[in-house]
């Protein structure tokens, strides 16, 4: 572009934010060559020895630590929320080989899931009283369900990028309805009318696990099935990825008329990949219904899809490390967000750990915050005054930070309509600081974290449930504004 | 021939299928240039939605209106357009204008993260009951109880005959706008090649907050016909809207605004169709059946040009 | 900017406040070591409902009007112990449900479980909550077979089954609205497990009296049914419609009179609520008397929508009810001496006998968890109002 000049591809600190005049570049390419420039200070050294530990020794360290988790812990619910989080890395495992790696846009993924979880309770339950042997179920489900997905795919092999996204939303649709009204299929009404799927009321009394005479009926059995599986399939694709096939599909992704110009077989990748995304996506259902011992419709909707893509792209699409710290940042936080206490320990931390991180120079942190606390120790003083009950509440937390908080901050003793005015303000407060800049900011800043506890304290923690989701959606917001690739994935450059 | 019950079919589905397609419209029209899935989108409607109704309940709730109900109306849209326009741009401004360059999935995210933000935040200001707009009852003009009796029977309410004309006139603006304007014209360069628009000299950022202001402004519109036509008004109604409004748009062909509508009109109409002479049960199985032999028999969309792959 | 290594460190930091946050906990409210409240301290409730999501509007309101009871007894300084409700969003999802339930079985602070509100959701959480032994009593799950008898003593409920529910329904169309053999009836449900298994019990109750049943079907997530109402046809004399949001019921009834139909609308319980279901002529079966003529129950009324504006749904306030009954369960246990422990709040639930309370009718559990003395009153809506009937 540039005649003869040699242009350095890659800047010299690789995580600066994407210029965009760096066309035709990506970190694949530039880390296959070698070029990559390592940044100076111990933060580069501590990468630079990281990268040279090899990926298996990665995924056995994370095995490791995972199997100890339940001998550390009596609380079956940690467990639980672990054997939850290893599903959805499963299935985030699937759809990375559709999405990650051939690059195809599936949004009909959580039909398979479901799939694979009615045809185990089929078979294992009252309700045509079957009670085939798991060990016997598994192969036939995942057989099944992958070449469900072939067979999904094989009239969309024309289809490019958004038309084929459209398509697998399609399916993925007809087959929610057919899983919430299965209990009345009856051929355009000539037959009568058959209950395949139980309809609304699902597929109840599924039995457990039962490998090989091993039943598995506790919560801790399945985290280590799961866990095992799970440590299974990461290995399979691993050398898939490593494979001919893995770099077929890498080039599938990057342009799909390159590689077929240079012989790949492209509709048969693409069908091959949908199988394998789909077959791992059954083996999770029969996980599922296998803990849960009942299967019903509402899982399998589009809800469920949006935490694995939000899993999947969050972790880096491509990326094997991703998938497991997209699903430990995702479902951890899901679940340590349900409970206003330890919410606001993470609020609190993550505002000041951001405040330290973002305000350089330590002079400038400590005016902030003296004014900021100053601030609401004179509001404090000036409404308890004026108008009484505008301090009557308390604080969400107990202990020393508590008490500190109830003496700082505003709690009116009907906080519903200030609240939610707040909150709003809030939001433009937010938005106009990020536009300003300087001096000016610092001194936004001020009665904008003012605001921001006010608001915690009365309106946002008093409705956890609520609280949770919109700081799931404002961490989605920031953490792919600062990082889009993903935290562990590479920057691509995508032609449109 | 149940003339009667084939009629108020044809009406109930193209009421019903405006509204998408005003949806799909706004839907399109940032997708053109941007190749952005906005999941948010659905909110913004839901957004305008809410706006309406406050404006009933300023105006004295629906039984109790003091107002004549021209000017409720018109004040009732240009607020919806107004407020949703503005939303838009704010998170195009502050979620997806640092991801232009990224891989399409990451604002993919991102927009789930806007429509969680949106959808738990009027939960949380507005509350999680259905409001409703209560046209059926307005003391102005009860504009969903009056009607207009076609033959065979069939009954056309005012409001399904307001959204269907609204629906056109605002479709029918928005052709003249992109056909005969400059920014326009603008807006149509963008979409066929970025790159070549910003070296031709056209301001790209503007052209896209005018195409994201005049989408939201559109979905908000859909909004309000929403809950003039069919009255309920709450949180979560943005997601199912959402997914109809990608459906449509991608359905009629990427970034062919003729297409979104003819693609609204169709899940409209086969929705209808198919609940009167199928099965209500397996309505929506059947129109997502019906969608996808659409699609593979023309796999560009109904009105889309197939695309030309550059080497 | 953000360096992979500064994210992992986050996580890891977020990581190790979670657990420090999770074992500090555990010791927080309780004192008893073997778990349960002290009566000298604050008893924990837990709480399942579907707060956010598609049924929102249900479980937000089914949340406030506990919450609501357990404001007003802790303000009250002669109750005691004080309670506390810790609650959990399920999303109407039992796979959700059953993580929650975990959840709260593992928190040795909370003796009992106010809901869930789905019946699906009640068979994905009770094994849990059986094991754990705690009671579990749900102000909205209608499904027959949920007091079979498996869960004696641990399940629950305050509202009367669908098998009490159908037949009357059924009966009251053949022989007051004079429904006869040959007349259409058409029955729409919503595709949620309350509404089909409702919907099958009335349809087959009026197949066996010679009625010709419509069955349609509808998804909850759909705003029109325009199309639907256009297959109504002349003989059809009643339109049964057992929804759980009473805001589709009314609009469905307006739609079905502005195309110039005749029949008329009879809504299940999950549609009472008069002030968003008001459709002149239009019928309802619920289970309590009408609240409103009650004078205690309208100040009670009033007041909570003083605090939570908008709720009015009829599954919010047999919550309240529950609430109310695991408040007397526990201080039966400490005016016996003990601590409330979560077999001696089971044992007191089941005891329990509520005389008055906000529903109009008294409330005690059968044998098998039912509401005892179950009957279902039909109102008719003119001019806007709740007119008891039966």
């Amino acid at each position: 572009m540039d005649g003869g000049k040699d242009i350095d591809p890659v800047p010299a600190r690789p995580d600066e934010a994407q210029d965009p005049s760096r066309i035709g570049v990506d970190d694949w390419v530039a880390s296959h060559e070698g070029r990559r420039d390592r940044g100076e200070g111990l933060l580069a050294e501590i990468r630079t020895e990281l990268e040279r530990v090899p990926r298996p020794a990665f995924f056995a360290g994370f095995g490791v630590a995972a199997a100890l988790l339940p001998l550390f812990t009596s609380n079956d619910y940690i467990v639980r929320v672990g054997f939850d989080t290893l599903l959805y890395m499963l299935l985030a495992l699937g759809l990375n080989i559709v999405v990650g790696y051939a690059g195809l846009l599936d949004l009909g993924y959580v039909a398979f899931y479901g799939f694979g979880a009615y045809g185990y309770a089929m078979l294992a339950s009252p309700k045509f009283g079957l009670h085939w042997d798991t060990l016997a179920i598994i192969p036939v489900v995942v057989v099944a369900t992958a070449i469900l997905g072939f067979l999904v795919a094989l009239p969309s092999r024309r289809l490019l990028g958004d038309y084929l996204a459209i398509v697998t939303l399609f399916f993925g649709q007809l087959f929610v309805t057919v899983y919430q009204n299965g209990n009345r299929i009856s051929f355009l009404g000539l037959t009568r009318s058959y209950d395949l799927t139980g309809g609304p009321n699902g597929i109840p009394d599924v039995d457990n696990y039962d490998l090989g005479g091993l039943h598995i009926g506790s919560v801790r059995g399945y985290y280590y099935v799961a866990l095992i599986i799970f440590l299974l399939v990461l290995g399979c694709v691993y050398l898939v990825d490593l494979s001919r096939t893995g770099r077929a599909w890498k080039s599938l992704r990057e342009d799909p008329l390159a590689a077929e110009l240079m012989g790949i077989p492209v509709k048969r990748l693409k069908l091959i990949a949908f199988a394998c995304g789909a077959g791992i996506a059954g083996l999770t259902g029969t996980l599922f219904a296998g803990l849960n011992t009942a299967v019903f419709s509402a899982n399998f909707d589009v809800a469920t899809l949006i935490i694995v893509y939000a899993i999947l792209i969050l972790g880096g699409a491509g990326s094997l490390g991703g998938v497991i710290l997209g699903a430990l940042v995702v479902n951890v936080s899901l679940e340590v967000l349900r409970t206003p206490g330890h919410a606001t320990w993470i609020f609190y931390v993550v505002l000041a750990a951001t405040l330290i991180a973002k305000v350089r120079p330590w002079k400038r942190l400590a005016v902030l915050l003296v004014a900021t606390i100053g601030l609401g120790y004179a509001a404090h003083a000036i409404v308890s005054s004026a108008w009484p009950r505008g301090v009557e509440g308390s604080a969400s937390v107990g202990g020393w930070f508590g008490d500190g908080l109830n003496g700082w901050e505003l709690h009116p003793s009907n906080p519903r309509f200030i609240g939610n005015l707040a909150f709003v303000a809030l939001v433009f407060a937010v938005l106009l600081l990020t536009m300003i800049d300087g001096w000016k900011r610092l001194a936004a800043l001020v009665p904008t974290l003012y605001l921001a506890s006010f608001v915690w304290e009365n309106r946002l923690v008093v409705e956890p449930s609520i609280t949770r989701l919109i700081l799931i959606g404002v961490i989605l917001i920031v953490l792919m504004n600062a990082r889009p690739q993903g935290l562990l994935g590479t920057s691509r450059v995508e032609i449109v | 021939m149940n003339w009667n019950l084939f009629v108020t079919e044809l009406v109930a589905g193209i009421t019903h299928g405006s509204v998408y397609a005003l949806i799909a419209l706004g839907f399109s029209m940032v997708y053109g240039i941007l190749k952005l899935l906005n999941f948010a989108h659905g909110d913004i409607y839901m957004i305008g939605s809410f706006i309406g109704y406050g404006l009933i309940v300023v105006f004295g709730g629906a039984t109790h209106l003091h107002v004549n109900v021209v000017l409720l109306l018109t004040l009732m849209f240009l607020c919806a357009m107004l407020g949703g326009g503005l939303v838009g741009v704010m998170v195009e401004r502050f979620a997806y204008r640092r991801l232009r360059n990224a891989p399409r999935i990451a604002p993919l995210i991102t927009a789930l993260g806007v429509s969680f933000f949106l959808e738990n935040g009027a939960q949380l200001v507005l509350g999680a009951q259905f409001q409703s707009y209560d046209s059926f009852s307005w003391s102005n003009t009860a504009i969903a109880s009056r009607h207009f009796t076609l033959p065979a029977h069939a009954n056309v309410s005012y409001a399904q005959v307001i959204v269907v004309v609204g629906a056109i006139v605002l479709m029918v603006a928005l052709t003249l706008f992109v056909q005969r304007t400059q920014t326009g014209k603008a807006m149509r360069a963008t979409a066929f090649d970025r790159e070549a628009a910003a070296m031709m000299g056209i301001d790209v950022d503007r052209v896209i907050v005018v195409a994201f202001f005049i989408g939201s402004a559109l979905a908000g519109a859909a909004g309000v016909f929403n809950g003039i036509a069919y009255q309920q008004v709450w949180p979560y109604m943005g997601f199912q809207a959402g997914l109809f409004a990608f459906t449509a748009a991608v359905v009629g062909g990427i970034g062919n605004l003729p297409g979104a509508v003819l693609g609204g009109l169709l899940i409209g109409l086969a929705e209808s169709f198919a609940t009167g002479y199928l099965s209500s049960t397996f309505q929506q199985a059947i129109v997502f059946a019906l969608l996808i032999v659409v699609m593979l028999v023309r796999p560009s969309g109904l009105l889309g040009s197939a695309a030309v792959q550059k080497v | 900017m953000v360096t992979r290594v500064g994210l992992v460190a986050l996580v890891g930091a977020l990581a190790v406040v979670a657990a420090g946050c999770g074992s500090s906990s555990k010791s927080g409210t309780t004192t008893a070591a073997s778990g349960g409240g002290a009566c000298s301290s604050t008893v924990s409730l837990g709480m399942l409902a579907p707060i956010t999501g598609p049924a929102g509007s249900i479980g937000s309101d089914q949340l406030h009007w506990a919450q609501f009871f357990v404001s007003n007894w802790n303000a009250d300084s002669a109750n005691s112990p004080k309670l506390k409700l810790v609650q959990g969003d399920t999303q109407l999802d039992p796979a959700k449900a059953s993580t929650v339930a975990q959840s709260f079985a593992s928190n040795k602070a909370i003796v009992g479980v106010i809901g869930p509100a789905g019946s699906d959701e009640v068979e994905a959480t009770t094994p849990i909550f059986v094991k754990a032994g705690l009671a579990t009593a749900s102000g909205s799950a209608t499904r027959v077979s949920l007091t079979a008898g498996k869960w004696k003593g641990y399940f629950f409920r305050d509202v009367p089954n669908d098998g009490v529910q159908g037949p009357t329904d059924a009966e009251y169309m053949t022989s007051t609205l004079k429904v006869a053999k040959g007349d259409t009836v058409m029955v729409v449900d919503d595709q949620e497990s309350y509404s089909t298994g409702l919907a099958d019990i009335v349809g087959k109750e009026l197949k066996d009296k010679g009625v010709t049943v419509d069955r349609e079907s509808i998804s909850q997530k759909a705003t029109d049914f325009a199309s639907l109402i256009a297959k109504v046809s002349a003989s059809t004399k009643v339109v049964f419609l057992p929804f759980q949001l009473a805001s589709q019921a009314q609009l469905f009834a307006q739609q079905l009179k502005a195309q110039g139909k005749t029949a008329v609308v009879f809504g299940s319980d999950g549609t009472f609520d008069s002030s968003k279901f008001n459709a002149n002529g239009s019928y309802i079966s619920f289970f309590a008397p009408d609240v409103t003529t009650l004078a205690a129950a309208k100040d009670t009324v009033t007041a909570f929508n003083k605090q939570f504006p908008g709720g009015t749904s009829p599954f919010g306030a047999p919550n309240y009810v529950l609430a109310q009954a695991y408040a007397e369960a526990i201080s039966s246990v400490c005016k016996d001496g003990n601590d409330p422990t979560r077999d001696n709040v089971r044992a007191a639930l089941a005891k329990v006998d509520l005389s008055d309370t906000l529903l109009g009718t008294p409330i005690s559990f059968t044998a098998n968890g039912d509401v005892a003395g179950a009957k279902f009153h039909i109102f008719k809506i003119e001019n806007g109002k709740y007119v008891t009937l039966q």
